[in-house]
């Protein structure tokens, strides 16, 4: 069972419905911090956990998600068909 | 003569977020990327993290391009060449196999190679340094047999490749020439506490130690060190710094050089239609106004889009269009339970105040920077990585902390007040 948390978006006009972190993948190089700091942060165990899903838009957003050298955040749609990683 | 309007040396993280920025703002004008390395752009960070190593992450994970974006986005990518010469005049680069490409505009990207090891015997086999997909895969197949581990260097890769070693069940112990880790960057106290963690976690360190030779036949089978001590060993993992790669043409082209790559802050070189990016450029810091080269994934791929989009509103000659590179550094890694931050400019200059928050004994210790104006500069993180992205921000907003030294001291102070606050 893979490690992950969900984060439901909800911000006006995002066809982005749901954040997930893969805390296994994760390995806190913060990569996403520096595109959106309004977005995450680092917990105690040196992940990333989303502090406010509905900060920024869908383009900032996906750059964050791109930005992961270990492809640890997962972005999807209203559907639930994943959008990042293609 | 094939002709490209933008070509990029470097085919890491720099090149290829140049190129995709690239077309992203310019769908038809032509992009090829030239890259030593024959394989799609993939994650370097991965190459040093046990979980990867030890099989926990699937391989394929270490794919951050397909060929098939390539394909998609009409990116040449040109694998497994070198640049030989390059034309500023004529805006003409030669590649090894004698190949001349026309570019309107370039960037240099080529990244930096590992320093080379020279001690007697550092040529057998079984010593390996980290840098490519190869070195990772050659070291994979060694742990697979080897039964001691020697990692040389005090550095984030003796660091982490030291608790790979452990964790893949090698007797593994860290040469270090300092007297503690990451010295003088971190305080000793600080140092201790990664040092107790690694002992702790069953690995060796030899402090203020230096690897006078290698020993073995073929393979290693030992080193000795500068007191004479042997150590026995059949693997040897070195992780000593960088070294910029051979920049002859760049230098031959005109393009002025210090350590790396000279650029301003939009990235320019001295050189019109040249840019560089990534590990290799050392480019004006608006921040701590002054050229530095820093060497991580989030940089490189940050400099690569703010190179990209200079490069296309060149185009326009339009100077209003130009974006400048600001941005707080940081690195973090983790290992033997304990994870290290550091945020900004965390230099010890005799002339800045260093705050404490949390203590070694507690487990948790941070040590911010201030210079001498009172500006918030750097941190310096161990087991307090929570407390990253608000510091990055306060630095980013030169936010006025010289009233709120005490708060900073408090460790259950939260520093997001600092920001609301503005």
């Amino acid at each position: 069972m893979a490690n992950t948390k969900d984060y439901a978006r909800s911000k006006e006009g995002s066809n982005i419905a749901k954040i997930v972190v893969d805390r296994d993948l994760c390995i806190g190089a913060a990569s996403c911090i520096a595109v959106s700091g309004e977005t995450y942060e680092l917990d105690g165990e040196n992940k990333v956990v989303v502090t406010n899903a509905n900060e920024i838009d869908d383009a900032t957003l996906l750059m964050s998600a791109e930005s992961c050298p270990t492809k640890a955040i997962l972005l999807f749609d209203k559907d639930g068909k994943q959008i990042f990683p293609k | 003569m094939e002709n490209y309007k933008y070509l990029i040396v470097g085919g890491g993280a720099a090149g290829t977020s140049a190129a995709e920025t690239i077309r992203e703002k310019d769908a038809t004008g032509t992009v090829a990327i030239i890259s030593d390395e024959v394989h799609p752009l993939y994650s370097r960070v991965m190459l040093s993290k046990p979980n990867f190593f030890l099989g926990k992450i699937p391989f394929d994970q270490i794919w951050m391009k397909g060929a098939d974006w390539y394909k998609t986005n009409k990116i040449i990518f040109l694998g497994g060449r070198t640049v030989t010469a390059l034309d500023a005049q004529k805006k003409i680069v030669t590649l090894d196999d004698g190949k001349r490409l026309g570019y309107e505009k370039l960037l240099i990207a080529t990244g930096v190679r590992t320093r080379p090891w020279n001690v007697p015997g550092a040529d057998k086999k079984g010593i390996f340094s980290l840098r490519t997909l190869e070195d990772g895969q050659k070291i994979m197949e060694a742990i697979k047999t080897a039964k001691k581990a020697v990692t040389i260097g005090g550095g984030f890769i003796g660091f982490e490749m030291a608790d790979l070693m452990h964790l893949a069940g090698l007797d593994t112990t860290m040469i270090l020439r300092e007297d503690y880790f990451w010295q003088p960057t971190l305080d000793e106290a600080s140092g201790k506490m990664i040092e107790n963690a690694l002992i702790k976690n069953g690995i060796k360190v030899l402090k203020n130690a230096e690897v006078t030779e290698v020993v073995g036949n073929e393979n290693v089978s030992g080193v000795i060190l500068k007191d004479g001590a042997k150590l026995d060993c059949d693997i040897i993992i070195v992780g000593i710094g960088v070294v910029p790669p051979n920049l002859n043409f760049v230098k031959n082209a005109g393009i002025e050089t210090k350590n790396a790559i000279i650029a301003n802050e939009f990235l320019e070189t001295n050189i019109a239609d040249i840019w560089t990016a990534g590990d290799i450029a050392e480019y004006k810091d608006l921040l701590l106004e002054e050229n530095v080269q820093l060497g991580n994934w989030v940089n490189a791929r940050e400099q690569g889009r703010v190179a990209g989009l200079n490069m296309v509103a060149s185009n326009s000659g339009n100077v209003g269009t130009k974006t400048s590179f600001k941005f707080v550094s940081f690195y973090t890694t983790q290992g033997v339970g304990i994870s290290i931050a550091f945020v900004g400019d965390v230099r010890p200059l005799p002339d800045r105040t260093i705050i404490l928050r949390g203590s070694p004994e507690s487990g948790s210790y941070e040590r911010i920077l201030v210079d001498a104006k009172g500006e918030l500069v750097g941190a310096t993180m161990i087991n307090r990585t929570g407390d990253m992205s608000t510091i990055s921000k306060l630095i980013e907003n030169n936010v006025d902390i010289t009233t709120h030294t005490t708060d900073l001291g408090d460790a259950n102070f939260d520093l997001k007040n600092l920001l609301t606050k503005q």
